[in-house]
């Protein structure tokens, strides 16, 4: 009897440390990255900028498209539903949109509404690609949004948006 | 992932017509360093090296060009489109942070 209490309290402690330790690594895992990146410096980046600091995806795509609205349609955005590791998130960008002569996508866009700099990447086409797609291997932070933006020769935007649960960390998260 | 920084990889469908609309696959082994990263063991802040243009010529006419951030995964792989109309040299020109400069070129040779 007085042993089998002993394993039950020892099995309770288990369970208590072990998931005490689980939050402490998610705490230090996730708090202080935003402190990293308002500090951190980087090399150059061909654009003067050594200081990243975190930006707000509105500011991001008003920056680049202005006023002008995206219309959700024509582009299409593949991405994992989960991603086991945010290093690597295969993302691919479809889009119906013609490659023509005097009407072609000039440019897409992608971005991560999750991290530090929401700019991802960006491809500037031309009718000689025949098709506006494209696919690349990016890196998330946390689980957020992905967009993708098409931009056409008149100044025509197109999007979509998906959400990607990004499981990296000891606890599943 | 074997191989070093710069290796290169480039993939195109084995059989090619004129008029036909392709896929390119490219890789590239580069750490793609974003500068957020510490040393483990020194605490020391890797510094960044990444890579932040991709420029396709398609004989003499710049075809695509991608600008990246340090976002785009390690070893990146792109895939994208070309219409072949032409016999001409497909030359993928990858630039880092750092001035590193990698390229490599596939011949395109349509039927």
């Amino acid at each position: 009897m007085k042993e089998m209490q002993r394993d039950r309290i020892s099995r309770r402690q288990f369970i208590k440390t072990t998931s005490a330790a689980c939050a402490a690594l998610l705490m230090t895992g996730t708090l202080p990255l935003p402190h990293h990146g308002a500090s951190a410096a980087t090399g150059k980046d061909g654009k003067g900028a050594d200081v990243i600091e975190i930006k707000n995806i509105k500011e991001v795509l008003r920056k680049h498209f202005g006023d002008r609205k995206i219309e959700m349609a024509h582009v299409k955005l593949k991405v994992p539903i989960i991603a086991e590791n945010g290093a690597v998130v295969p993302v691919t960008v479809t889009s119906d949109l013609p490659m023509e002569k005097d009407s072609y996508v000039k440019r897409i866009y992608i971005f991560v509404d999750g991290n530090f700099n929401p700019y991802i990447a960006s491809a500037e086409l031309s009718p000689a690609n025949g098709k506006a797609s494209l696919s690349i291997r990016i890196k998330m932070r946390q689980t957020s949004n992905v967009r993708a933006v098409a931009e056409m020769n008149d100044g025509r935007l197109y999007g979509d948006i998906k959400s990607v649960k990004v499981t990296i960390g000891g606890c599943g998260g | 992932m074997p191989g070093k920084i710069g290796t290169i990889k480039i993939r195109i469908p084995r059989v090619v017509k004129k008029g036909d609309v392709i896929p390119v696959k490219a890789l590239i082994i580069h750490p793609m360093e974003t500068g957020l990263r510490k040393d483990k063991n020194t605490g020391e802040r890797i510094p960044a090296h990444y890579i932040n243009e991709v420029t396709v010529f398609y004989g003499d006419t710049l075809v695509t060009r991608f600008d990246w951030s340090f976002a785009v995964s390690a070893n990146p792989l792109i895939t994208f489109h070309l219409k072949v109309d032409k016999a001409a040299p497909l030359r993928i020109i990858w630039k880092d942070n750092r001035g590193g400069v990698y390229e490599k070129t596939v011949q395109i040779k349509p039927d």
